[in-house]
């Protein structure tokens, strides 16, 4: 009677501090993900080594998986556990992609509920269970209420209030087709799902805490032609990946790395060097420069000590602040320009790409800064942020659904199952919506009733 | 079901007699006329029968929210549903006002009447409809009674109370009727029937025996058959002096002047709720229905008020066409005692008083099909009960019938409850023409249905089943034919052996492949909360005790006491970790109690 359809995910480590972290998958198509992710099932209970590919074929880092079949496994169901290396971003990056694989955010607590329920605890563990179970939910309601009152919480209830005005509309004319009321306008419904779906979506991508969980800090590496940018980008990649040749101007599109600096998970991009008086081609990468920049988090501004202090393009200097700028001096191992005036305004670190000196001391400014993107994270709060955005993702799909119905005219109460599912998704986040809301909004905007 | 049944009434001619206007069906009450036919109702069938206007509402939209409505003849509804129970076996039926209810042990074994006579059964099923302790307005003037004309059941609410069963008020209304001569129809819109009426009722299963008079096409014209003679509604409107005339009287309306203390409905506001909320709506549209064939008796739909009579004929008289209307009848708004429908158990048998169920108004719903499903389920049930059986659930997923009765006994009501199709998340999967073939399994198992009806019941699903599955694997040009019917509704070239089928069984394999990819959807979702449903809560378990559950919601379940997880879901401020803690308690009950 208690057999569970979904398969489940979430962290099984706490995150941030620990050396590895464990993502566990359980349930009914463990298996098949298994084989999905690393090709074929293993013997069970051994480690396996192997890299771990999201469902776009994009690298995410090598782990260690391990497989139990059920019942044999904690929660007495085909398990798979992955211990990658333990930062939040990697972890993340492996618990989203279970998700859009199928899986579903394991609720508090419910691991170990899946293990009672499955006979893998005995009876005097149920007490821990519901312990446990209270903990956790305590923790993360906390959490999600903190998150609620703040700027998320006021959008969503922005979403939530116009869709079930919409709704309230729809449903009018549904449940009350014998009243007086106005022509029901299709048009202006049409308008205001499209409203909804762009707010949806701007939630989505202005959540830059999720992005910058997904993708990283976006770091950008600017400078001059033959400044040092590509070694420096090989230097913290630790390999050759860009071109990196003494002929000015080598890279002339961008390069991108992504890697870890302390806690922080950074996509790096190199870019084409900025020539005060550029070729055709070079200008072309330079333009492309400056598009990356104004969507960048972070700049690493490379300064070869053995040339004058270069004048930067204005977009590009106008987008630079103390708060996001680390002036790097490369060549330190050069005899210095004695012309060169220090731009004192940014934190200056002084380094040699070419020996690797200096590099720590850069690693440590890159760290002081990035810190302000770092909200404080645990578990559970991880947990929420990835159901949001799986969440949110639903909604949208129904929503651009709802809006296609619309258009062709489909009968409106199948435009309604899909604006419930949307309802369904935001209340995924922020709390249960109720029928009766729907209701009492269409009551109070219609005068119903014969 | 064969069990010896009293049915005890205050007045046998008024039974079944509709308080306002004689309508059955519309949105969502249509689909629930149907269920309650496909477990053996008489609704259906009475309806289709005395209606003398038939409209399917929502024909512009698709089939699942496709309503059935009637307007039935008023006297002849209500003297064929008498007939009915006269000729129904195993049924007593007598005119007594039961006073009070008798308990023993904290169970309920019979009743009191007025004429001092004591009856004693098994079970007892309480409708008391507006009539507990009711107290009508018109104005300031308050009378005694649940229906004008008719008494007030008094001493009634005394015994549930003194059974510890909590009882509230509620409110509602009714509008005028004026005399058909007197209305000047030259001005009026006119709203006729369907040329071709939808009916109710699934089989005719009346036979020559149990025919009211209408029906014996010899008294009447050669060819009768239900729904072959309709009569046409009428539409006017409020104006700027109805406006008038209720604003300057609205303190002597009983509802504006403190005099009711009940709560009304919101969908069915009166007059002066329809002027003060909704100000700035120039008019109000009105409808003029009449009450039968032989009475030239009509009724003002949307006009329901409590003013003084004085102002409720200077009212009428500001109406386009009724400006020399006669009122026979006053409108009045009254006011009942009902218990707040969390008391009782999803069988519809009080928590608190074993043997003893309620159904209808008492329960806090408005509407003749409310009222009439939960007579079933009550009835059904009461049968099971003294028999020592399970009771008959019929669950949210499965019929608008389960959504209510979920609904009242999970969340309560705090007005008059309507069934809306917007209060059912799978209201996909309710269209009227499959209500049949959702509840069979019930009126199989419970022998609500013939065996003949049964049957018939079962050779539709077959050939439903067998033409879902050919439509989808027969190929016509780009594809099969399903495919082309999703895709552009397409129904030529269909098999002929198809097309010669009945109306019923085409309408709903169309329904099922054509939505398809929706009702599939709908089903996976249900398929989801099946588990958590089937988990049942033990009767005795003290939530207050459990450690770990939040206060909250520790306090909300204790108050609602669920039956399984699934209820408890929905009680609000229940949250899933909540449900997660109950189900690893009450599988370590079940464990400790296997060992």
């Amino acid at each position: 009677m208690l057999n569970h359809a979904d398969t489940i995910a979430a962290l099984a480590t706490p995150v941030g501090t620990s050396a590895i972290a464990v993502v566990r998958a359980s349930g009914p198509q463990a298996a098949d993900l298994v084989r999905a992710i690393f090709g074929a099932t293993p013997p069970p209970r051994l480690a396996q080594h192997a890299d771990y590919r999201d469902r776009a074929g994009v690298l995410v880092d090598d782990v260690l998986f391990t497989w139990f079949a059920g019942p044999n496994s904690f929660t007495g169901e085909d398990t798979v556990e992955i211990s990658s290396h333990g930062n939040p971003f990697i972890a993340q990056k492996i618990l989203e992609d279970l998700f859009a694989r199928g899986c579903r955010p394991a609720e508090a607590g419910e691991f170990s509920k899946r293990a009672f329920l499955n006979g893998r605890m005995d009876l005097s563990q149920a007490e821990a269970v519901m312990d446990l179970i209270h903990a956790r939910s305590e923790r993360a309601l906390a959490a999600a209420n903190q998150q609620l009152r703040g700027a998320l919480g006021r959008h969503m209830s922005r979403l939530v209030v116009e869709l079930v005005g919409v709704l309230a509309v729809i449903e009018a004319y549904i449940d009350f087709p014998e009243e007086d009321l106005p022509p029901e306008d299709r048009k202006a419904v049409q308008t205001r799902l499209a409203g909804l779906l762009a707010d949806t979506n701007r939630l989505l991508a202005t959540s830059h805490y999720g992005e910058l969980l997904r993708d990283g800090i976006k770091t950008v590496i600017l400078g001059e032609p033959n400044a040092g940018k590509s070694s420096l980008l090989n230097r913290l990649v630790g390999r050759e990946r860009a071109l990196v040749s003494p002929e000015p101007g080598t890279t002339r599109d961008y390069l991108e790395e992504r890697i870890m600096i302390g806690p922080h998970w950074l996509r790096l991009i190199d870019t084409a060097g900025l020539n005060a008086s550029p070729s055709p081609l070079e200008k072309r990468g330079i333009d492309k420069t400056i598009e990356q920049a104004a969507e960048a988090d972070l700049f690493l501004w490379v300064i070869d000590l053995t040339r004058p202090l270069p004048a930067l393009p204005s977009a590009l200097a106008s987008r630079l602040t103390p708060a996001n700028t680390i002036a790097v001096f490369n060549k330190i191992d050069l005899t210095p320009n004695a012309g060169v005036e220090l731009p004192q305004i940014f934190p200056i670190v002084n380094i040699s790409a070419l020996h690797g000196a200096g590099l720590e001391v850069l690693e440590a400014a890159v760290v002081r800064l990035a810190d302000a993107f770092h909200i404080e994270i645990w578990d559970e709060l991880v947990a929420i942020n990835a159901r949001h955005a799986h969440a949110l993702d639903q909604a949208m799909t129904s929503l651009a659904s709802a809006g296609q119905k619309l258009a062709v005219y489909k009968p409106s109460e199948l435009v309604a199952s899909d604006l419930r599912h949307v309802l369904d998704a935001y209340g995924q986040v922020s709390g249960k919506i109720s029928n009766e809301q729907i209701l009492d909004h269409l009551f109070a905007s219609f005068c119903i009733g014969k | 079901m064969g069990a010896s049944t009293l049915l005890l009434t205050g007045n046998i001619d008024t039974i079944a007699q509709m308080s306002c206007n004689p309508a059955i069906g519309g949105q969502a009450k249509g689909q629930m006329v149907r269920e309650i036919d496909a477990l053996g109702g008489e609704m259906a069938i009475n309806t289709d029968v005395t209606g003398i206007q038939f409209r399917l509402l929502n024909e512009s939209k698709g089939p699942a929210v496709q309503s059935p409505r009637a307007q039935c003849d008023k006297k002849a509804y209500q003297f064929r549903l008498k007939h009915t129970l006269e000729l129904q076996p195993n049924l007593q039926v007598f005119q007594a006002t039961v006073t009070g209810l008798i308990f023993k042990d904290g169970k309920v074994i019979g009743c009191r009447t007025n004429l001092d006579i004591e009856f004693h059964g098994r079970t007892v099923v309480v409708t008391t409809g507006t009539f507990l302790r009711g107290l009508m307005h018109v104005g300031q003037n308050k009378n005694e009674g649940g229906r004008l004309g008719d008494f007030s059941a008094k001493t009634l609410s005394g015994s549930l109370l003194e059974a510890g069963i909590e009882l509230q008020r509620l409110k509602t209304g009714t509008p005028p009727r004026i005399l058909g001569q007197s209305i000047d129809f030259a001005c009026l819109q006119e709203q006729k029937g369907d040329p071709v009426p939808t009916l109710f009722a699934f089989h005719d299963t009346r036979e020559d025996g149990d025919l009211f008079h209408v029906e014996r096409t010899g008294e009447r014209k050669i060819g009768w058959s239900p729904g072959s003679e309709q009569v046409s509604c009428w539409m006017t409107h409020t104006t700027p002096r109805s406006a008038e005339i209720v604003r300057e009287n609205l303190h002597l309306s009983a509802m504006y002047s403190g005099e009711i203390a009940g709560v009304g409905p919101r969908y069915c506001p009166s007059i002066e709720d329809k002027f003060v909320r909704f100000a700035d709506k120039p008019r109000h549209l009105l409808f003029l229905e009449p009450e039968g064939l032989n009475t030239n008796e009509y009724y003002i739909n949307g006009l329901s008020t409590s003013l003084p009579f004085n102002v409720q004929i200077e009212l009428v008289h500001s109406i386009p066409g009724l400006e020399q209307a006669v009122l026979l009848r006053p409108a009045y708004a009254v006011e009942y005692d009902f218990a707040p429908p969390t008391q009782m158990l999803p069988s519809l048998e009080s928590r608190k008083v074993e043997n003893l169920f309620l159904a209808g108004q008492i329960n806090g719903t408005s509407g003749y099909e409310e009222a009439a499903a939960q007579g079933l389920v009550a009835g059904v049930n009461a049968v099971l009960k003294a028999r020592g059986e399970q009771p008959m659930i019929v669950q949210r997923h499965e019929a608008y019938i389960g959504v209510l009765i979920d609904d009242l006994v999970t969340k309560g009501t705090t007005e008059p409850y309507r069934m809306f199709t917007s209060r059912a998340e799978h209201r996909l999967l309710f269209n009227h023409g499959s209500a049949e073939l959702r509840l069979v399994e019930h009126a199989d198992s419970h022998k609500l249905l013939s065996k003949n009806r049964l049957s018939r019941i079962g050779v539709k699903l077959e050939k439903i089943t067998h033409w879902e599955r050919a439509l989808e694997n027969t190929k016509t040009q780009g594809g099969s034919f399903a495919d082309a019917l999703r895709r552009d509704h397409n129904s030529a070239g269909l098999p002929a052996e198809f097309i010669a089928e009945s109306k019923e069984v085409k309408d709903e394999v169309l329904y099922r492949v054509i939505y398809r990819g929706y009702l599939e959807r709908e089903r996976r979702q249900i398929e989801k909360l099946k588990d958590v449903e089937k988990i049942k809560i033990p009767a005795s378990i003290d939530y207050l005790s459990i450690p770990g559950l939040r206060r909250e919601s520790a306090q909300k379940l204790q108050q609602f006491r669920p039956q399984n997880l699934g209820q408890a879901g929905r009680i609000s401020g229940v949250n899933p970790a909540d449900i997660s803690i109950l189900m690893v308690l009450i599988a370590a009950s079940l464990r400790e109690k296997t060992i």
